[in-house]
């Protein structure tokens, strides 16, 4: 008897995950894609929910923040011996402890982040190839050293004591401007951050610009893992390659539209508003005493550390 | 490629921070005039969908998936200077929120990919085009947009990286900052991008492109312009 069941729901499930080739394509760009955009939205409800605790850092005035984490920014870019970094290290470790910021999570990141951007990006250069100086643990002994197109092999390769330093260096900058970067992050809604960039005299247009793409940014990424999952639950097995490129490209012109008609309303609902075009951001109230003292002590330390 | 904090001397991340705020105060001005008030929630839309760009995986042939750094196409779609603002929004909230790029580095990281890359993009798009609206000659163009731009932003981060020894070293010559030469700076973020990363944003850029004139063709930019 011929019944209406679909074909593909009458063939036996396979465990395996459907083989690459023959012009067909497993489906992990839906799952790599759903991963990037749940890390997102993942990422700024971690940010947002660490933000909205009390502690040290997260009662002190938004401005005083941003001023003093730029300022050490610019320290930390600034120093080229290894104890300051040190020194800023361990007073951004005393502030996250006294922020009571979960210190396994917040440290997780910050090493696997620093591990990338600092220590392997910079592991190389530690070799006399590219940092000349003593070599401490010699890897490569050539018969005799080499000289081509402007480079020079030495006849001993190794790791130089000179190398190590500029790697501990570059690793520690990394680590420190990370920490204090998420420190505040984690103390501090996002929004408020933009709005404490009008000390700096960032104009407000730009501000509000900022402001807007970010709160787009997860409305529109929600809707983005919507997309995939629905598109994940009607597959059954692979696609084919084509199919599955213009299956994205069409998400992708689809989010284009969207943000234009988004466009729209927005702007609708700001002349609903009254909006002349003309820009101005609420100023913030006034800053207290105990703010004052607290951003005075950071900004002596950070004093400090320049003069060091 | 986004130059995290630590690696570019205050002589190099403070001259690029000019650069990237001429570009952006110039952008400013032209949309401002372009679009009237409408320009605020406009850049505002461009950015978001600037960032999601970047986070599609897209299937490759070959069987691979890659994503994109979507300048190039978003010039191609926008404008280059709506995409100098839009890429810049979208790379400041990556350096703040995410730590993808350093606070120090927002100026290099703007002008090596919100500015050097839509504009290349956007020229070779023009250029290798010519009259065409269609056809393998039109998403060729679409194809070296993408690959010659994101490797000549790539040369661009190279040559930052590799004047660092040259500019700031201690008195010993140990280098302060990045310490690889131009010798090695250049060649390796060229090769790489060339090789692998441009090859991928060149086919993503065809790829949205190719669907665009097929569905939306009234959306693009670039095939508006005379």
């Amino acid at each position: 008897m011929k019944n209406d069941i679909p074909l593909f729901l009458l063939n036996t499930p396979s465990s395996h995950p459907p083989k690459r080739g023959g012009g067909k394509i497993n489906i992990s760009y839906i799952d790599k894609s759903i991963e990037s955009f749940a890390g997102i939205l993942k990422e700024s409800y971690i940010q947002w929910e660490s933000a909205s605790k009390t502690g040290f850092f997260h009662e002190l005035d938004t401005r005083i923040k941003v001023v003093f984490w730029l300022f050490l920014i610019v320290i930390i870019s600034l120093k080229k011996e290894l104890l300051p970094e040190l020194g800023i290290f361990i007073t951004v470790f005393t502030l996250v402890v006294l922020s009571r910021i979960n210190l396994v999570k917040f440290y997780k990141k910050i090493f696997l982040l620093g591990f990338i951007f600092g220590f392997l990006i910079s592991f190389p250069s530690s070799l006399n190839v590219i940092t000349h100086g003593e070599v401490l643990f010699p890897i490569i002994t050539l018969s005799k050293p080499y000289d081509f197109w402007g480079y020079h092999i030495p006849e001993v390769i190794g790791f130089t004591g000179e190398g190590f330093s500029v790697v501990a260096m570059l690793t520690l900058r990394v680590l420190n401007s990370l920490s204090i970067s998420f420190l505040i992050l984690y103390t501090t809604p996002f929004p408020e951050i933009i709005k404490a960039l009008k000390v700096l005299k960032v104009p407000d247009t730009f501000l509000i610009i900022i402001s807007l793409a970010y709160k787009y940014i997860f409305i529109f990424a929600r809707i983005v893992v919507d997309m995939h999952l629905a598109k994940k639950n009607r597959l059954v097995s692979a696609v084919k390659s084509a199919e599955a490129r213009n299956w994205v490209a069409g998400r992708i012109a689809f989010i284009f539209r969207k943000t234009q008609l988004k466009c729209d309303d927005v702007f609708k609902a700001m002349v609903g508003r009254g909006f002349s075009g003309k820009i101005k951001l609420y100023q913030y109230q006034k800053i207290m005493g105990r703010d004052w003292i607290v951003g005075f002590f950071l900004f002596t330390l950070g004093l400090l550390f320049l003069w060091v | 490629m986004h130059i995290p904090d630590g690696y570019l001397s205050p002589q190099t991340f403070v001259p690029l921070y000019g650069a990237s705020f001429v570009f952006w105060a110039v952008a400013l001005k032209k949309l401002k005039k372009e679009l009237s008030a409408k320009y605020i929630p406009y850049l505002a839309m461009a950015a978001a969908f600037s960032f999601l760009i970047m986070m599609f995986n897209v299937p490759i042939p070959g069987g691979t998936t890659g994503h994109a750094v979507g300048a190039g196409i978003i010039a191609i779609l926008l404008g280059p200077w709506a995409a100098v603002l839009a890429v810049s929004v979208v790379l400041i909230i990556q350096a703040i929120v995410f730590g993808d790029g350093g606070i120090t580095a927002i100026g290099a990281n703007c002008f090596n990919m919100a500015v050097v890359m839509p504009f290349v993009s956007y020229w070779v798009f023009k250029l290798v085009k010519g009259n065409a609206k269609g056809g393998a000659r039109f998403y060729a163009a679409a194809f070296l947009a993408g690959w010659i731009g994101l490797s000549v932003a790539s040369v661009a981060a190279g040559f930052e990286f590799g004047i660092q020894p040259m500019i700031a070293s201690g008195p010993d010559g140990k280098p302060l900052y990045a310490p690889y030469p131009l010798s090695i700076a250049v060649p390796a973020m060229a090769i790489e991008h060339m090789l692998v990363f441009g090859i991928v944003e060149g086919m993503v850029t065809a790829l949205i492109l190719k669907y665009f004139v097929k569905h939306e063709s009234e959306l693009v930019y670039a095939t508006k312009e005379a």
